[in-house]
């Protein structure tokens, strides 16, 4: 009896711990709903994402050279943007930067404690976006990584023939 | 004893699951002060349908948020917070020595421009660098009648900080590093029949 009391608390434990360590970043969010039926709500904790990124690099070890991913010029532009953006960001706490409205739509762009929230309602669409800053900040240096490491590997394999 | 050991997990579970909510909730919820904020200079922009009171833009930028980012910025002529003005189509002026000369100058009005058309008024007034347009309505019968009206207001030193740097960029960093040093005031007002903006500068971080 005590020995599964004992391996209950270890696996309660483990869970907290897990669980805590999950949700330490908070929770991504996108809803999209519209009128033709599709229903998208999508919850995921935000330290997800970053694991994933983490991974990258390292299954670009397992990839040939020539088919290292490079991030499109436009994308690495808004590597730095990015990064200043989320960092700064979470020194406007609750705050709308940005509102359009019209007749039938309405943007709005804002911060809600330490995510980005945008909401785009118009008559056929209804989409909710939450994003953890702190997710951002890890998408965007992990990015930063792999377009570093595929730089590197071009660099190594020489000029194309 | 059994008793106790028996509840150990359920205890651990609800001990768990209190340690989870303040940490998730405060990465999430809890505001860290926004009186650090409040003290920032904000840039507004505000476009308003006066027919319509359903159409609205609001834009609200922390200065020093702008500040920040800017430098980010890597794009055609858009380079650590400048912006190259070669490309622009300068017809030999020199704007550098034109913005010294206005500096240099007393209050007064430096173009003034009045026809059927519109009125243009530029001038230096108080420190501020003001351009003034009314684009008369020749529709009406009123022959004071207004289609749009537009007035900008810079103040010199804005003015003074976005041409401090080499003779073909502007430096917006700098402009608005001097804007922030101002108090609160109107930039830029556009009205027309269909809509109004404005773009004013002040210490909240929300548009009136």
């Amino acid at each position: 009896m005590i020995l599964i009391a004992k391996v209950a608390l270890a696996f309660a434990g483990t869970v907290t711990a897990a669980g805590v360590y999950t949700l330490h970043d908070g929770v991504a969010q996108v809803q999209v709903d519209d009128n033709h039926g599709t229903h998208i709500h999508i919850w995921a904790p935000a330290a997800i994402v970053p694991m994933a990124m983490h991974v990258a690099p390292l299954a670009m070890h397992f990839t040939p050279r020539r088919e290292l991913p490079k991030i499109p010029r436009d994308a690495q532009q808004a590597i730095p943007i990015l990064r200043v953006l989320a960092k700064e960001l979470q020194n406007y706490p609750n705050t709308e930067f940005v509102e359009v409205r019209d007749s039938d739509t309405h943007v709005v762009v804002r911060t809600v404690g330490s995510k980005v929230v945008v909401d785009v309602v118009d008559p056929e669409n209804k989409v909710h976006v939450v994003c953890p800053l702190a997710m951002i900040q890890d998408v965007v240096e992990s990015l930063n990584d792999i377009n570093v490491e595929a730089d590197d590997s071009k660099a190594d394999s020489g000029p194309a023939a | 004893m059994n008793d106790r050991i028996r509840r150990i997990p359920a205890v651990a579970l609800i001990a768990g699951a209190l340690a989870l909510t303040p940490i998730s909730g405060s990465a999430q919820n809890s505001p860290k002060s926004s009186d650090s904020a409040s003290h920032d200079r904000w840039l507004h922009v505000r476009v308003e349908n006066p027919e319509s009171k359903d159409e609205i833009v609001r834009v609200n930028i922390p200065l020093e948020l702008a500040e920040k980012i800017l430098p980010t910025i890597d794009k055609d002529k858009f380079h650590n917070g400048h912006v190259k003005i070669d490309h622009f189509d300068c017809q030999g002026v020199d704007f550098q020595a034109l913005m010294s000369a206005v500096r240099e100058a007393k209050d007064g009005e430096f173009v003034t421009v009045q026809n059927k058309e519109e009125d243009v008024r530029v001038a230096k007034q108080g420190n501020y660098f003001l351009v003034h347009v009314i684009e008369k309505d020749r529709d009406s019968k009123d022959k004071d009648a207004k289609r749009s009206k537009v007035e900008v207001k810079v103040p010199m030193k804005v003015v003074d900080a976005l041409f401090s740097g080499k003779k073909d960029e502007v430096d917006l960093v700098a402009g608005l590093h001097a804007l922030a040093l101002q108090g609160d005031t109107e930039l830029v007002s556009v009205k027309d029949r269909e809509q109004t903006v404005r773009v004013w500068l002040d210490s909240k971080n929300v548009s009136d």
